[in-house]
């Protein structure tokens, strides 16, 4: 091949290089033969670096894409099947994403798509043996379930994230037919359950189970199966059932699979005390490769501490449907020496995010959910001393989400102060536009202080009363922001473009609810390229300003959702991506492509 | 969240927050500006607050199905009141001066439906813990009340009692005592009295008081009776 022709044949991110152009001949600029670069290859797993690695050179991109086994998309809708398929022959592991974020909060309306199915069909031509598909906000059908089990003969593992369309049915199908099934995650989904036979279809032959996550299943299912199932597959290391199995239940579990590494409980407290807590107890201390429990729904001061014994090697507990208490925190919180996360809500108070701060020096991660999310009146909860607390004595923390009533701009800047290496900083102040509730100032400083004082920043949303005086700091300082949240937020659009003309690496903005106009948004027109997605919803887009993004760049899809009751002229739910796949084909009526 | 609170369900009419503007910093002078009015316009009772307040009228953990089978039309129409601020033609009426606080807007606070827990049925508080000096043990404030009706035989008019407010049986009976004073001659734990205080369980069935821990009791107590002691 010649080589001016290689150099001047660009192969961007979004790979629109012919894939019938490929030759398998290796250069004098590319001394490698492909036996040798393939193998290399095969060891890099990043996709960020998979991507780097194809563009080296033509050689280099034919040998990444035949070593590739697992592609990331991480919007369903940049790329068709097609294409897919077409570039790499020997995948065995697809993530998909579909919907725009802002769906998990009822903003995207029903039907919008992000369907499954049309790429379960390419699929299933093109890799017959694929292994592994991960969706997360995929629409997923019963029938696309049915086909999945149907058509992989070598199908291992499934996940499904916040999906929904699909009923227990479909999980039947699942079960019955996957026969090297070693993964069934199944979390958060808008999933009809129609009861908890699905798990019973396992059959006895299938003993390759590692991963089994039912845990959001409202169902109950046959004890006595999910304890043959548990007992016959050895290599079980993730369990995570639902509300529905008991301590006793648990109990008999615990037992069958001392080897879990990962341990999701059921309803946490006994009415009818069949069994002493001592042995439960005991049982927990039988598990001695426990890194994670969640569940513990209902627990209380009596049962809690029977997960005392596992806690010294924890590193992830996930107390989110678990309302504790300040103290009850705090006495468990002393066992639990290597936690490096730690999910609560927010009834365990200031005083309990001091016990965090006291007891957990490894924490990394912390999230704080709000227990009484609509409730304004009368509220606890946590405020800004907690999270200042957590600070003092965390200094690895680099991951928070946040949900609190109240906080100050000092607050925050004392805790980006002590904990400067934040990557993800995700703070929900729930009144909107609550400002500063000391001083009465907007929460501009905070912000400001999080961006200038954290380098490695790649994530953020903001909340409280916003000027564009934020998004000038998140502008200017915000190097490495990668994801960007606004609501309710801005005074005009400078904000917007403020942002827009800074973050290099910005790749998923999503606003709701601020006064940013077509102004700002065409400022960013040569930035949409190199983000995945923007999302603007009631701000202040009209229809001619879409337009004329759209004209200006045919490489973006801007879509439209319209609804009745908004003036024809206005742009209500506006969503912008980058594409090689061209105009949405499966787009419904309420979705208008530009 | 999910908009779908009662009234935007109900009507889909405009439902708008008003943000106060007292707070200003540079604010939008622009025109088109800062009309994140969102108004309710649900009567009645609107408090005036600063800044935006969130509130839906009661707990409602999956709004998604209650909101008429959410479907698109009955979605999009809350989305669309919470949203049909934008620009200079705001076609809901803009409640300027007293923002209300009964407001409820789609998809506010982000919350995933996974995260809404319904703690408030399930959870057992237990008041004997120790850090009883911390104001929050004594806070009942925070929303964990476990109400229940006392009825008494012979009485017409029941009363209520919040059990969370108590730590033992001895004050729920002290309570009790005060409640119905005149009525009852004497104790109503010990069995001498002529009466019997009894409660009804999650299954329905009627239980004499008292005879397992007071934690065990908060977890099934339905409703409380007092009877006539059927021994005299």
């Amino acid at each position: 091949m010649d080589l001016n022709q290689k150099r001047t044949r660009t192969v961007d991110r979004v790979d629109s290089v012919d894939p019938d152009l490929v030759s398998p001949e290796s250069t004098p600029m590319c001394p490698f033969p492909d036996e040798v670069l393939e193998p290399v290859l095969s060891l890099i797993n990043s996709h960020k670096d998979r991507s780097s690695v194809s563009l080296v050179c033509k050689d280099w991109y034919n040998a990444e894409r035949w070593s590739r086994r697992h592609v990331f998309i991480g919007n369903c809708y940049s790329v068709s099947p097609e294409i897919v398929v077409g570039r790499f022959p020997k995948i065995r592991s697809v993530t998909l994403k579909g919907k725009p974020r802002f769906s998990d909060f009822n903003l995207v309306p029903e039907d919008w798509g992000a369907d499954v199915y049309p790429w379960l069909s390419v699929l299933a031509k093109a890799y017959p043996f694929l292994e592994e598909l991960r969706l997360k906000r995929m629409a997923v059908s019963d029938e696309s379930l049915e086909f999945l089990a149907m058509n992989f003969p070598e199908f291992k593992a499934l996940s499904l994230l916040s999906c929904d369309g699909f009923s227990t049915d479909g999980l039947k199908a699942i079960a019955t037919h996957c026969r090297n099934l070693a993964e069934l995650d199944i979390q958060e989904n808008g999933i009809d359950d129609l009861g908890g036979d699905w798990l019973s279809c396992f059959p006895e032959t299938l003993t390759t189970l590692q991963v089994l996550n039912f845990a959001s299943l409202n169902s109950e299912v046959s004890f006595s199966d999910l304890e043959k199932l548990v007992t016959r597959c050895k290599s079980l290391r993730v369990l995570k059932v639902n509300r529905t199995i008991n301590l006793d239940q648990l109990q008999k579990l615990l037992l069958r699979a001392p080897q879990l590494t990962e341990l999701g409980t059921g309803t946490f407290t006994q009415d009818l005390v069949t069994r002493p807590v001592a042995d439960l107890e005991a049982t927990f201390g039988s598990c001695k490769n426990l890194l994670t429990i969640s569940g513990l729904w209902d627990t209380n001061s009596l049962y809690l501490p029977v997960i005392y014994p596992a806690c010294a090697s924890l590193t992830f507990l996930n107390l989110s449907c678990a309302a504790l208490r300040s103290f009850e925190l705090a006495m468990l919180l002393i066992h639990c020496k290597s936690l490096r996360r730690l999910w609560v809500l927010d009834t365990v108070g200031d005083m309990g995010l001091e016990a965090v701060g006291s007891w957990c020096p490894l924490l990394e991660e912390l999230r704080v959910f709000p227990a009484d999310p609509f409730e304004q009146e009368n509220v606890a909860g946590v405020t800004e001393s907690g999270f200042v607390a957590v600070s003092r004595g965390c200094p690895k923390l680099h991951y928070v989400l946040y949900f609190c009533h109240q906080m100050t701009n000092a607050a925050v800047a004392t805790v980006v102060q002590n904990c400067p290496g934040f990557t993800h900083f995700r703070l929900c102040i729930m009144n909107l536009g609550q400002p500063d509730y000391v001083t009465n100032e907007p929460m501009d400083e905070a912000f400001g202080a999080v961006v200038r004082t954290c380098p490695n920043l790649q994530r953020l949303a903001v909340s409280g009363l916003l000027t564009d005086l934020t998004f000038e700091y998140i502008g200017k300082y915000a190097k490495n922001l990668e994801i960007l949240s606004v609501a309710f937020a801005g005074s005009s659009d400078l904000g917007l473009k403020y942002v827009l003309g800074g973050c290099p690496r910005l790749r998923k903005l999503e606003i709701r609810d601020c006064p940013f106009g077509n102004a700002a948004l065409l400022s960013g027109l040569t930035k949409y390229e190199s983000m995945r997605s923007l999302w603007m919803s009631a701000c202040n887009l009209t229809m001619n300003g879409c337009r004329v993004l759209a004209k200006e760049m045919p490489r973006l899809n801007v879509e439209v959702m319209k609804d009745e009751d908004s003036e024809d002229s206005q742009a209500h739910k506006v969503y912008i991506y980058r594409t090689v796949a061209g105009p949405r084909r499966d787009a419904p009526p309420f979705v208008l492509t530009l | 969240m999910d908009g779908g609170t009662p009234a935007a369900g109900a009507g889909g009419g405009g439902s708008m927050l008003t943000k106060s503007k007292n707070k200003g910093n540079n604010h939008n002078n622009d025109d088109d500006g800062l009309e994140l009015g969102l108004g309710l316009s649900i009567g009645g009772g609107l408090k005036a607050k600063e800044g935006y307040k969130i509130l839906t009228g009661q707990y409602m953990p999956d709004l998604k199905s209650s909101c008429s089978s959410s479907s698109s039309s009955s979605s999009s129409s809350v989305n669309i009141s919470a949203s049909s601020i934008v620009g200079t033609k705001r076609t809901a009426a803009v409640h300027s001066v007293s923002p209300p606080n009964a407001t409820s807007v789609v998809g506010w606070p982000p919350i995933r439906k996974a995260h809404r827990v319904t703690i408030l049925a399930n959870r057992i508080k237990s008041e004997h813990e120790d850090f009883s000096s911390r104001p929050e043990t004594d806070n009942i404030t925070n929303g964990h009340h476990l109400t229940v009706k006392v009825n008494m035989d012979g009485t017409l008019i029941g009363r209520k009692v919040d059990l969370y407010a108590h730590t033992s049986y001895e004050t729920l009976a002290q309570t009790l005592e005060n409640m119905f004073y005149g009525t009852c001659s004497s104790r109503l734990l010990n069995g001498t009295s002529e009466f019997v205080l009894t409660y009804e369980d999650k299954d329905g069935d009627c239980m004499l008081v008292g005879d397992v821990p007071w934690q065990m009791f908060l977890s099934s107590v339905k409703r409380l009776r007092i009877l006539r002691n059927p021994k005299t």
